[in-house]
C-alpha cells in the first residue's frame, strides 16, 4: 500500500507535468503554424503583386500570354498558374502536373487566396485582377508550392515527439529509480525493526532463563552438599547410589552452566597473539581430555598470522570444532591450515570422519542440536555465535563418509 | 520569433525567385475544369495512343461513343505506362470526366472510370493526376458500386 502510494506519489505530478506540457507545446506549435501560414500568406501576395507587374509590363510590350507564362512557370516553386481576361476567361495557363488547375471558375471571387492539399503538398492559391495595357483587366491565378513551410512544420513536429519522448523515457527511469530506492529502503527498515524486535525477544529471553537457570542452581548446589554429605554417612552398600545421584546432580549443574553461557551476551576482549600459539594450547588441552590418542592434529600455516582476537573466546571455537572433528573420527589424521587474506585469517579445518547429513547441515549451527549421545548440542552454536562476535564468518563442507570441513573468516589478522 | 518566421520566409521567396526546375511546364491544352465534369457511358470505339503533355511519356485516349445519344467524345486516359487494364472495341465503358470541346468535337480529361465493373481512379477531385504521386496510384484502385 505503502509502495502504492510512493508511486502515486511521483508518478501522478510526473503524468501531470507531461500534459500540460503536451498541451502548452501543441497549443505553442498550432500557434506558431497559423501565424507562420499568415506570414507566408502575406508575403506570397506581396510577391504575386510584383509578379503582376512584371505580367502587365509584358503585356504592354505586346508579349503573348503563352510567351509571358513561358519564362515563369519553370519556377520550381509554381506548380501552376494561369491568366484570365476580365471575363474570367483563360487565355493561358500552364501546369507542372498533366492538366491539373484546380480552379473553379463558377465560385471564385474577384480577389481570393486559400491553400489546398494536394498529393504535391499543400498548394497557396492566389487569385487576384490587375490592369495592363490601355487599363485592360485581367486576373492572375497562382499555385505556389509551400514544400518548405510544410517540411519545416514536420520537422517541428518530429523534434517536439523526440523531446516529448526522451523527457516522458527520462521521467519514467528517473521515477522507477526512485520507486526501486525507497522500496529497497522500506525492505531494508523493515527487516531492521524485525531484528531489532528479535533481538529484544532474545534479551528478554536470557534474562528469564538466566534467572531461572540461576534459581535452580542454588537448591542443586544445595542438595550436591546434602548428597556429599549422606556419602559420608551412608552404609557401604548405599555409597555407589549416593555417589550417582551426586554425581548427577553435577551433571545437571554443568548443564545449566552451559545453557546459561551460551545465553549470555558476548563480551570480546582482543588482544593480539600468533595464531600457532593458540591453535598449539588447544591441540594441547585436547590431547589431555581425548581418549583417541590415534588421532592426530596437523596445524599449517601459510605464513605466519597474528591475530587480534578474543583469545579465550576463539581458543573455545577452535576447541569445540576439534572435539567435534575428534568426536567424528575414529583415527587418521585432522588438519588445521591457516592462511591470510589481506586482513583476514581463514582457517580451515578438515577432519576424515564420517560425515555430516545434508538435512542435518543447515541445522548444525541452532541451539540444542545435536545427533551425538551425548552433548547439549551447544558447542556448534556458541562456535558460530564468537565468530559472528568477531565479525566474522563460518561455513562448513561435508558429505556421508568423506568427512566434514569448517571454513572460518576471522577479520583481524 | 517573428525575426526567424521573416527570414524564413525571405529565404523561401528568394529561393521562390532563384531556383529553376528541370521538369518543363506541360504546354497549355485544356486543363482538367472541375465546372465542367460530366458522366458519359458508352461503347469503346478506338483505341489511340497519342502525345498529350510535353515531357510526359504517349497518352492512352479513347473514342467513346455514348450510348442513348450515339454522340462521340474523345476519351484522354492516362500515360500508356500507368493503365494496366486491357480495352477492347465494343466494351462498355463509363467514364467520369471534365468536359471540352476542341474542333468540332467533344473531349473528356477522365477522372474515374468504370469498367467491367471495376473503378479505376485516374485523378482526385481537384483533378490532380494519380501518376504523379499521391494516395491514388494504380495499386490502390479499389472496386466498388457506382460513381
Amino acid at each position: 500500500m505503502r509502495s502504492k502510494n510512493f508511486l502515486l506519489f511521483f508518478s501522478l505530478p510526473f503524468i501531470g507535468i507531461i500534459v500540460i506540457f503536451f498541451v502548452l507545446s501543441s497549443l505553442n506549435r498550432a500557434y506558431i503554424k497559423n501565424k507562420t501560414e499568415d506570414l507566408v500568406k502575406e508575403q506570397l501576395q506581396a510577391t504575386a503583386e510584383i509578379l503582376k507587374v512584371n505580367i502587365s509590363y509584358f503585356l504592354r510590350e505586346n508579349y503573348s500570354a503563352d510567351e509571358i507564362f513561358e519564362s515563369y512557370s519553370r519556377k520550381e516553386n509554381i506548380y501552376y498558374m494561369a491568366l484570365l481576361n476580365e471575363k474570367k476567361e483563360i487565355l493561358s495557363w500552364s501546369s507542372q502536373f498533366e492538366a491539373y488547375l484546380p480552379l473553379s471558375l463558377q465560385s471564385i471571387k474577384d480577389e481570393e487566396s486559400w491553400i489546398i492539399d494536394s498529393p504535391a503538398g499543400k498548394i497557396f492559391n492566389y487569385f487576384s485582377p490587375f490592369s495592363a495595357q490601355e487599363g485592360k483587366a485581367y486576373f492572375l491565378y497562382l499555385g505556389y508550392s509551400l514544400k518548405s513551410l510544410e517540411e519545416m512544420i514536420v520537422y517541428s513536429r518530429r523534434n517536439f515527439f523526440f523531446i516529448f519522448g526522451l523527457i516522458s523515457v527520462s521521467g519514467i527511469i528517473f521515477f522507477l529509480g526512485l520507486y526501486q530506492l525507497q522500496r529497497h529502503y522500506l525492505e531494508k527498515k523493515r527487516e531492521a525493526e524485525e531484528e531489532k524486535k528479535e533481538k529484544e525477544r532474545y534479551r528478554e529471553i536470557s534474562a528469564f532463563t538466566s534467572g531461572v537457570a540461576h534459581e535452580i542452581k542454588n537448591p542443586l548446589n544445595s542438595l550436591s552438599l546434602i548428597f556429599e554429605l549422606l556419602k559420608k554417612k551412608a552404609p557401604l552398600y548405599l555409597q555407589q547410589e549416593v555417589g550417582e545421584g551426586k554425581e548427577e546432580i553435577q551433571k545437571i549443574s554443568r548443564i545449566i552452566d552451559q545453557f546459561a553461557s551460551s545465553l549470555r551476551p558476548l563480551k570480546l576482549s582482543k588482544e593480539t597473539f600468533p595464531l600457532e600459539e593458540m591453535v598449539s594450547s588447544v591441540r594441547e588441552s585436547l590431547v589431555k581430555e581425548s581418549d583417541k590418542a590415534e588421532v592426530e592434529i596437523r596445524y599449517l600455516e601459510s605464513s605466519v598470522i597474528d591475530l587480534k582476537a578474543d583469545k579465550g573466546l576463539m581458543s573455545q571455537a577452535l576447541h569445540n570444532l576439534l572435539s567435534n572433528s575428534i568426536e567424528a573420527s575414529s583415527g587418521g589424521v585432522i588438519s588445521i591450515k591457516a592462511q591470510q587474506k589481506k586482513k583476514t585469517a581463514i582457517i580451515k579445518i578438515e577432519d576424515s570422519g564420517g560425515g555430516i547429513a545434508e538435512e542435518d547441515k543447515q541445522h548444525i549451527f541452532e541451539p540444542f542440536f545435536s545427533r551425538k549421545k551425548k552433548g547439549l548440542g551447544i558447542g556448534l552454536y556458541l562456535t558460530k555465535k564468537i565468530v559472528e562476535a568477531h565479525e566474522g564468518k563460518i561455513e562448513v563442507q561435508s558429505k556421508i563418509g568423506q568427512g566434514t570441513t569448517f571454513l572460518l573468516q576471522i577479520p583481524g589478522g | 520569433m517573428k525575426k526567424g518566421l521573416s527570414l524564413f520566409i525571405m529565404v523561401y521567396l528568394l529561393g521562390f525567385w532563384s531556383f529553376s526546375s528541370d521538369q518543363e511546364p506541360q504546354k497549355p491544352l485544356h486543363f482538367y475544369n472541375v465546372d465542367t465534369e460530366k458522366k458519359i457511358k458508352g461503347t469503346i470505339q478506338e483505341i489511340i495512343m497519342e502525345p498529350r503533355y510535353k515531357d510526359s511519356s504517349p497518352f492512352l485516349i479513347i473514342r467513346l461513343e455514348e450510348k442513348k445519344t450515339h454522340q462521340k467524345f474523345i476519351v484522354e486516359i492516362s500515360p500508356v505506362r500507368f493503365f494496366t487494364h486491357d480495352f477492347h472495341k465494343g466494351e462498355e465503358l463509363e467514364v467520369v470526366g471534365s468536359l471540352y470541346s476542341k474542333e468540332g468535337s467533344q473531349n473528356i480529361i477522365a477522372r474515374q472510370m468504370r469498367f467491367r465493373g471495376e473503378i479505376i481512379i485516374l485523378r482526385d477531385k481537384h483533378g490532380f493526376p494519380a501518376w504523379r504521386g499521391g494516395g491514388m496510384k494504380l495499386k490502390e484502385r479499389r472496386k466498388g458500386k457506382g460513381f
